[in-house]
């Protein structure tokens, strides 16, 4: 037992796992960290330096990745170039129920901090105060004063590039240097400035534009312009738990990072009114394993995490763990995404770019902001590029010879598309739970989901992409199209909310530091958290709460409160 | 008689694939086989096994994208990728189209120019793949017909190819940094691989 016990175990190694292991380690205290996958070190991309030719069919989905990954090929993310990122889905099954639902799932060191896309922005007020105000859900029991300094702790230590814009719906950040707007994004940007009075500003992205600001991360170097981030950047030219946080916790001599190590239950001790640890089966031998610690951080995603919970059921929580309110598992929510839009552009044609960028524009939130007021709540924003069309604009036509061999060494016409993120309320029926009968191949309860948009998002939807028409119209860009798709609760790979903070402990699972209400050495820092999901990518917000309920649980651990 | 083709196909495959053509022809000694011009690997295609089908479309992509001053189609390996990524890419609905539509290009070929399409004047191979391809846009392109599939692939191939890529465009592997807006006339070639 004692070679099993330590002061602090994180389940998970992803986004917040990382951060939790840094935080908890450099404050001295001698971490577990569990990975149900397998071990990846900074450095370990195998495809991170292939060139086009070296990767197979053109480097498209094949009907292999297809058969065994067919929920993880609904994002059309699994290619031969990166699908060694992405879970087998006939080897990790759940259950949908009556709506599908897109669970992308990356079971290895680091998650989906190595596959994500980078987007970093602030929640502001205006999230932070809306359940409040328009009384959804539970109100957020955590203000923007008490969270903007994790914000700049995090986004220094990460390194964001961006712009400071004014914006009081996307309060600005610590930046690095902001990439270029292209000549037509540009051109766009004036137009929504002058026509509409809306903004359009630079992605802010957790991409090195420059060195960093501190010297923490000696292993990180810029961003080298490849956009291949999502197989692993060799540079550390983009923040992940492998390339930035995982480094700092390893150097600190106080971190264990066990991978194929599948948490699946808390220990609670009914005497101590605490729980004890973590018990564990190894996914290789499937043997079980207690660790024991007087802290535990959950960072196993919002679906990962509440399932540990729902699957941790004793006598004071027959219904799962910290489960008094009834809220566990419920409130899942994501980003809407209920189409795209694109136009040709005309002109500009003896400008063009270099390197290939990482990142976009983005129009923050307008809608509800300030005097605009519509006939739902909440908002959302749009991400996109203007680029100049490549090879496959002759894929429709009868060009051949010689004359196509000239065409195609010239540039293509510019095009601009754009896509909107919106917000989805928190709604008590859109959740999950253990299926009482069917088991993975561990033994383990599936988990069954169950969630879906509702009259709110349909409303919002008509201006997501009427909007965008309009806007694209507005710039006198021509062939306007605006194609509605079909979208299912987590493509946009944002599921949050099952396990709720909130001041009310009959109506939320967590306190305002990410403590489960009814077991105070228990912090819950992934996405499962989150009682509303304004329209912002929600990562930073992950890193800024972990690095905070870390300095809280280490603080009253000290004072002898946990 | 076995055919030659079949010969080198067995004695590809002997080896595991793709073998060069002198190679094989080390390998069929005495056999009068001849090299054809413009094919520097013989190969045993996985999907491409009815007919001519091979043949057919290694001319086709050569056509839309022939020899000049940088490689053609044959050259870049398209055939070869196209078998490829036809046997690994596409669902079993589509490789049947695209059999069905490989059988009916032939049989056109055939009416319109009296002869298989492979033993057709090269000029009028060319007018028939365009008047194949311009008949395709003209018409119902869903589900695509076999031409403009085959276009598609023809292009991907040739694009993701070391020669197609480098000879064409220009291609950074590490391009350093991002410039968002830099006039055409300051870049090494117009096209930039992205």
């Amino acid at each position: 037992m004692e070679t099993n016990s330590f002061d602090a175990i994180v389940v998970g190694s992803g986004m917040s796992g990382g951060w939790a292991a840094k935080e908890l380690t450099e404050k001295g205290l001698k971490t577990l960290v569990l990975e149900r996958g397998r071990m990846v070190k900074h450095g370990d991309y195998p495809t991170a330096t292939k060139d086009p030719w070296d990767l197979p069919f053109g480097n498209r989905i094949t009907q292999d990745i297809r058969h065994r990954k067919p929920i993880q090929t609904r994002t059309g993310y699994p290619t031969p170039a990166n699908e060694h990122w992405f879970v087998d889905d006939i080897e990790h099954p759940y259950v949908e129920d009556e709506h599908k639902f897109d669970w992308l799932r990356g079971y290895h060191v680091g998650g989906r901090s190595l596959m994500w896309a980078r987007q970093s922005y602030r929640f502001g007020p205006l999230d932070f105060e809306a359940n409040a105000k328009e009384g959804v859900g539970v109100p957020w029991p955590v203000t923007y004063d008490e969270i903007a300094p994790w914000y700049d702790k995090v986004e220094i230590f990460a390194g964001i590039s961006g712009s400071k814009d004014g914006l009081y719906q996307l309060p600005d950040g610590h930046y690095l240097p902001p990439h270029d707007l292209n000549c037509v994004e540009q051109d766009f940007k004036k137009t929504l400035a002058a026509k509409m009075d809306r903004k359009l500003i630079i992605g802010r992205c957790a991409n090195l534009t420059a060195p960093l600001t501190h010297d923490e991360s000696p292993q990180r170097g810029t961003c080298q312009a490849r956009n291949m981030c999502i197989r692993g950047c060799p540079y550390g030219g983009y923040f992940s738990s492998v390339s930035a946080t995982l480094p700092s916790a390893e150097r600190t001599g106080n971190m264990t990072l066990l991978p194929d190590q599948i948490a699946y239950e808390l220990i609670y001790d009914e005497k101590k009114g605490r729980a004890t640890g973590v018990r564990v089966i190894d996914a290789g031998t499937r043997q079980q394993t207690d660790y024991f610690a007087k802290l535990v951080f959950l960072c196993a995603s919002a679906m990962g995490s509440a399932y540990i919970m729902l699957n941790s059921k004793s006598g004071r929580f027959p219904n799962g763990f910290g489960n008094d309110s009834g809220e566990l598992g419920h409130n899942i929510m994501d980003h809407n995404k209920p189409g795209s839009s694109n136009a040709s552009v005309e002109g500009y044609l003896d400008m063009a770019y270099t390197g290939r960028w990482p990142n976009g524009f983005y129009i923050p939130r307008y809608r509800n902001v300030g005097k605009d007021k519509r006939d739902y709540l909440r908002g959302f924003g749009y991400q996109g590029r203007a680029q100049r069309a490549g090879w496959s604009r002759f894929n429709d036509s009868a060009l051949v010879g010689d004359e196509l061999k000239k065409a195609l060494k010239e540039a293509g016409p510019w095009s601009l598309g754009m896509t909107a993120f919106g917000e989805i309320l928190p709604n008590h029926d859109n959740r999950m739970w253990l299926d009482p009968e069917k088991k993975d191949k561990f033994g383990l309860p599936l988990l069954v989901v169950n969630a879906s948009v509702r009259e709110n998002e349909r409303k919002m939807e008509k201006d997501m992409l009427g909007d965008a028409a309009e806007m694209l119209e507005a710039a006198g860009y021509k062939n306007v199209v605006v194609k509605s798709d079909s979208y299912n609760v987590g493509n946009s790979i944002h599921e949050s909310g099952t396990a709720r903070m909130g001041n009310d402990p009959k109506k939320s699972v967590l306190n305002k530091f990410n403590q489960v209400h009814a077991c105070k050495n228990v912090f819950v820092t992934d996405g499962s958290f989150m009682p509303s999901f304004g329209c912002q990518n929600p990562s930073l917000t992950y890193m800024a709460f972990t690095a905070r309920a870390v300095d809280h649980a280490v603080s009253e651990s000290k004072k002898g409160n946990l | 008689m076995i055919e030659r083709r079949e010969l080198l196909r067995r004695a590809a495959w002997i080896l595991g694939g793709t073998i060069s053509a002198p190679a094989a022809l080390a390998i069929l000694q005495g056999c009068s086989a001849k090299k054809s011009p413009g094919v520097e690997v013989l190969y045993l295609p996985k999907f491409m096994t009815d007919g001519s089908m091979f043949e057919v479309v290694s001319e086709i992509a050569e056509i839309m994208l022939p020899k000049t001053d940088t490689s053609g189609a044959k050259d870049a390996g398209v055939p070869i990728f196209i078998d490829t990524a036809l046997d690994a890419i596409y669902d079993p609905e589509s490789q049947q189209r695209f059999r069905a539509g490989y059988a009916d290009f032939e049989a056109s070929a055939r009416s319109a120019g009296r002869k298989p399409f492979l033993e057709q004047e090269p000029a009028a191979r060319a007018a028939f793949v365009k008047t194949s391809l311009e008949t395709a846009l003209a018409g119902d392109r869903e589900p695509k017909p076999f031409i403009l599939v085959t276009r598609e692939l023809v292009l991907l191939g040739y694009f993701t190819s070391k020669p197609g890529i480098t000879e064409n465009m220009t291609y950074e592997a590490v391009p350093t940094a991002y410039h968002g807006c830099v006039p055409v006339a300051q870049m090494k070639t117009p096209a930039y691989w992205e």
